[in-house]
């Protein structure tokens, strides 16, 4: 029964976010707005990440692989003359979802400490394609994108130029995936995965195959980053290698670690904060390296469960 | 034949080093259960810090002998303050932690120090260099190759055969054992995490004559002491040995052999290591 | 009536008043200048150096009375070296601080990815570091100038110092990203140019060491067992410092070859060896502080020297120079508004420190002359200052606008 409230108001409080944020571009300035645009994006980025870490307690510390996967072949494509944004996005998933697969049926042996190494090691092969293969990357300047093709529906044709228009392109994207990965937590699939997370010789013993789960999530994880970014790559209208590099994947696990692993929203929140304290951070001082960790250290120490995890558990031991 | 030994004494030279760094950080994980992604900072600290002790005190030695032991000190504050609050949390909380105190320790270095190049010279007894074959090879590459093992030795015999040693390999292996038989527990892990400290910021002092000092210097060996501790077998003494001269060598002839993909050596190591071996080379089951 | 006239009264004297407050209004309004540089991580020395000359500059501008009357203000933004980092930055100073013109940018990859941005911030954005010949090239705009020595300059003096020497046979070192290869190309093709009959070692016997190298060693070794004639070296910053010092220990420089460093009179590298840079070695930099005696540059040297305490690096020069660059466009415009400024930048003619520079009008590259030189220790100098000297000129060294790839116009 717990569980039946907890649905319905994650599924109220998921709607009310996105009509709060279809709403957000009215009050704020542009540069806001565009500030928005990449929380949205890596906000997707660091819950795919924690679909992996929170979901199914696998540390991925090659996220940005995929990530990179996603923005290379979505750029690439499109400088190659791909006309239709779907198409090239498409083209991104599926490069992130091929090398999602191939390096996941290595990777989901291993756990922990391991797991985390590994796709560290394959993340950072990915990037030395990227920053070496010149001919077909750009090597280590990168690609960059001089026009982002409008998008067309319903023979209407819209440009994505315009901040606003990107935002509102990115809000529906990241919403419908957000969406998707709710749905796949939810489903008999997602119950599994937590079941492994807590217990995976159970699991195994009941006849579940382990390693197909982990799999199937990490392919999941894979294909939402290559997403966020192919969305990255057409909101900077480029891909470079430093998308690719070890210290981008470490990102969404300083934001999921920020936000609560243990919140469905969490990562995003974390993203969110992560954007907002840059920002005021990089306003008062050049130095905004000692104060973010200045920062980070008393929050890591004093709420393990994240910030929006923190005030979550409040509300509701208040209410128990 | 004549590249060959050359490039046997480069890889010789800077597995050494890598070896002081992971020891350290293998140290610290084997006993202590955190994997410190603030340990390349704290080499880093050592450099700095040697540094600034040779300019007090002209000497080298004094540098290399009281700079790591600063270090030391400030790794212990570290551990006191910080660590002893995340010990039971999963590994990931333990690595934002350490990460947040690198972004602290790399900036504070800047602030300090500007953030410019440093250069430190060698002693002069070191400073030369030695005929091999028709070139000349700089003894201080050397001392480098010889220093390793004798600090590998060292510390073989402290774990072995000294009582602290045994008392901490006794925490490292049941820390409620050990409590319940009356070691001091927490003592015990600050003086480890003291211990890996010293280590990386020996590392850090012996690395200063060699490459040059800058802010964030760090980083540069931060994600290649973690793949040699993790393929040598986390925690693993003999393993991190192994590893760092298996990397060391691999980078030296990888220069001749490896063209474009020469970035990705070391990665490509680890992940054959744990493919086939999935606790690394000397990693128990 | 009478009311009316008053009314009307009062509104002409209320309007006469704004007209009058107008151009006080106006004036009083500072001018702004945003700058993008590397502030953090391991390359933030460089934008330390920046933000020095910049904030020199602008001293200087305010003291004498600003720019039209306008005082200025600098705005300092990091970019960390990362593309997206940078993107955010050039936005914020765009959209939320609204500053007049941007200057800056280190790393070419940077460059490369956030030049094809600019055109929809509709700001003018002066280059003063980045080297990459494609933001004057193939992917050169209406907004983008750049007031800097870039790569192709630089390597052509350097393939002209080399045709002068014996050598017949020349290797690389370099780092192993865009910027070390297309070096290396270009000394190639000019080189052969030069001097026709010059051999080149091949792709597995040049070395290029990826960034984050500290041990040059392997790669040391490796150029001396090729022996080769002569080797040109494109690496850079602490790449440099160290492996001049490993090299100086392995006997490299005792080796019978000529060494060119494209980037070894750097201050910054300069000042870390001191005197553990060998001497007698051809070194090229962007701006030299010796180069000439104008009192410009003397003023230059001098102020920076008195307030900072070191002599000036090429980005400290890069960022001083844009202020005034900028100064000098607002000038000639008579204006701050950004089409004509950007207007008057093309083919504006300026004489900064490091000599007089024009800018071209269709790829928006600064004709300005390279400085190299053979290292040397005076005693008057803390660092290996350069002795003999070679200035070559702008013109020289710069190639055609047809070369260039840029399709303006």
């Amino acid at each position: 029964m717990g569980r039946n409230t907890s649905v319905k108001s994650q599924f109220i409080s998921g709607v009310s976010i996105f009509g709060i944020l279809a709403l957000c571009p009215i009050f704020f300035p542009i540069y806001w707005t565009m500030i928005l645009t990449e929380i949205l994006i890596m906000g997707l980025f660091a819950m795919s990440f924690n679909l992996l870490f929170g979901y199914s307690g696998l540390l991925s510390f090659g996220q940005a692989g995929f990530f990179g996967l996603g923005a290379y072949a979505t750029t690439i494509s499109i400088l190659h003359g791909v006309k239709s944004i779907w198409l090239a996005m498409l083209i991104g998933m599926a490069a992130s979802a091929i090398g999602a697969t191939l390096i996941g049926f290595l990777c989901v042996r291993r756990d922990e400490i391991f797991f985390a190494m590994l796709t560290l090691g394959f993340g950072m092969m990915i990037y030395t394609v990227a920053h070496n293969w010149r001919e077909l990357t750009g090597g280590s300047d990168g690609l960059s994108l001089f026009m982002v093709p409008p998008i067309h529906f319903f023979g209407l044709e819209v440009s994505l130029e315009p901040p606003r228009a990107m935002y509102y392109f990115s809000l529906i994207i990241v919403a419908a995936a957000v969406y998707i990965l709710w749905r796949v937590i939810r489903s008999p699939f997602g119950l599994m995965l937590m079941a492994s997370r807590e217990n995976k010789d159970r699991l195994y013993f009941v006849g579940a195959n382990v390693k197909n789960i982990r799999l199937f999530a990490f392919v999941i994880a894979g294909v939402m980053a290559g997403l966020s970014g192919a969305l990255f790559s057409l909101f900077n209208h480029m891909a470079a290698p430093s998308f690719v590099h070890w210290s981008f994947s470490a990102r969404p696990v300083l934001m999921t670690i920020l936000g609560g692993s243990e919140i469905f929203f969490g990562p995003a929140c974390g993203a969110a904060i992560f954007f907002v304290l840059e920002q005021l951070v990089t306003s008062i001082t050049e130095n905004w390296m000692i104060v973010l960790g200045a920062i980070l250290i008393p929050v890591v120490i004093f709420t393990p469960k994240g910030i929006l995890g923190t005030v979550v558990s409040w509300f509701t031991d208040n209410k128990a | 034949m004549e590249s060959f030994v050359v490039n046997l004494l480069n890889g010789l030279s800077w597995g050494m080093l890598l070896f002081l760094i992971s020891v350290g950080l293998t140290t610290v994980f084997g006993v202590l259960g955190v994997l410190n992604f603030a340990h390349g900072s704290l080499f880093m600290l050592g450099a700095y810090l040697s540094m600034w002790v040779m300019h007090l005190v002209p000497s080298f030695w004094a540098g290399l002998v009281l700079g790591p032991v600063l270090v030391a000190v400030i790794g212990m504050v570290i551990e006191v303050f910080f660590l002893r609050p995340v010990y039971d949390r999963d590994v990931s909380y333990q690595l934002l932690l350490t990460f947040a105190i690198l972004l602290v320790l790399d900036d504070a270095v800047r602030l300090i120090w500007g953030p410019g190049y440093h250069v430190v010279e060698a002693p002069q007894i070191l400073a030369g260099v030695f005929p091999l074959f028709n070139h000349s090879y700089p003894v201080y590459r050397l001392f480098l190759v010889c220093i390793g093992p004798v600090i590998g030795g060292g510390l073989w015999f402290f774990f072995k055969f000294t009582r602290w040693g045994k008392l901490i390999r006794a925490a490292a292996m049941d820390r409620e054992m050990a409590e319940g038989i009356g070691i001091r527990v927490p003592l015990l892990f600050t003086a480890v995490f003291g211990l890996g400290t010293w280590l990386a910021a020996l590392g850090g002092a012996l690395a200063a004559p060699h490459q040059s000092i800058g802010p964030s210097m760090g980083e540069r060996v931060i994600i290649e002491s973690f793949i040699v501790v993790v393929i040598g077998g986390l925690g693993s003494f003999p393993g991190a040995f192994i590893g760092a001269i298996v990397l060391g060598f691999l980078e030296a002839f990888g220069t001749v052999f490896a063209g474009r993909i020469q970035m990705a050596l070391p990665y490509i190591l680890l992940a054959v290591v744990l493919l086939i071996r999935p606790r690394g080379l000397f990693g128990e089951k | 009536m009478k009311r009316s006239q008053l009314f009307s009264r009062t509104i002409l004297a209320v309007l006469l008043c704004l007209v009058m407050c107008m151009p006080a209004i106006a004036a009083e309004k500072p001018i702004k200048l945003g700058f993008v540089y590397i502030m953090s991580g391991p390359f933030s020395t460089y934008g330390q150096f920046a933000k020095q000359g910049a904030q020199l500059a602008i001293d200087e501008i305010n003291a004498s009375g600003g720019i039209l009357g306008r005082k200025v203000e600098g705005y300092f933004e990091d970019s960390t070296g990362k593309p997206d980092v940078a993107a955010r930055a050039l936005k914020k100073l765009v959209y939320q601080v609204g500053v007049d013109c941007l200057i800056g940018l280190d790393s070419s990859g940077v460059a490369k990815t956030v030049v094809p941005l600019i055109p929809q911030m509709k700001t003018p954005l002066i280059i003063t570091h980045a080297a990459t010949p494609d933001v004057t090239g193939n992917i050169c705009n209406d907004y983008v100038f750049r007031i800097s020595l870039n790569l192709a300059q630089n390597v052509k003096a350097a393939a002209k110092v080399a045709s002068e020497s014996k050598a017949n046979l020349w290797t690389t070192i370099g780092p192993d990203y865009a910027f070390g290869h297309q070096s290396w190309e270009y000394f190639q093709k000019y080189l052969k140019e030069l001097k026709p009959g010059v051999k080149f070692m091949p792709k597995d016997k040049v070395a290029f060491s990826p960034i984050k190298t500290t041990d040059f060693s392997s790669y040391i070794t490796k150029i001396m067992q090729s022996k080769p004639e002569g080797v040109f070296i494109s690496l850079w910053g602490g790449n440099l410092i160290d492996f001049v010092r490993q090299a100086d220990q392995m006997g490299f420089f005792k080796g019978d070859f000529d060494v060119l460093m494209s980037l070894g009179a750097a201050t910054e590298v300069l000042y870390a060896l001191k005197d553990k840079m060998p001497v007698g070695i051809w070194v090229g930099t962007r701006y030299w502080f010796l180069s000439n005696n104008s009192p410009v540059n003397v003023k230059f040297r001098t102020a920076y020297h008195k307030r900072f305490g070191q002599y000036p690096s090429y980005n400290a020069h890069g960022a001083y120079g844009a202020v005034y660059t900028y100064k000098a466009a607002v000038e000639k415009a008579k204006s701050v508004d950004k089409k004509a400024v950007i207007k008057a930048l093309e083919g504006l003619s300026i004489e900064l420190p490091v000599g007089k520079i024009t800018i071209r009008a269709v790829d928006h590259q600064a004709v300005t002359d390279a400085c190299w030189g053979k290292t040397a220790a005076d005693p008057a100098y803390p660092i290996r200052i350069l002795k003999p000297m070679r200035i070559f000129p702008g013109k020289e060294i710069t190639r055609p606008v047809e070369q260039t790839g840029c399709k303006r116009k």
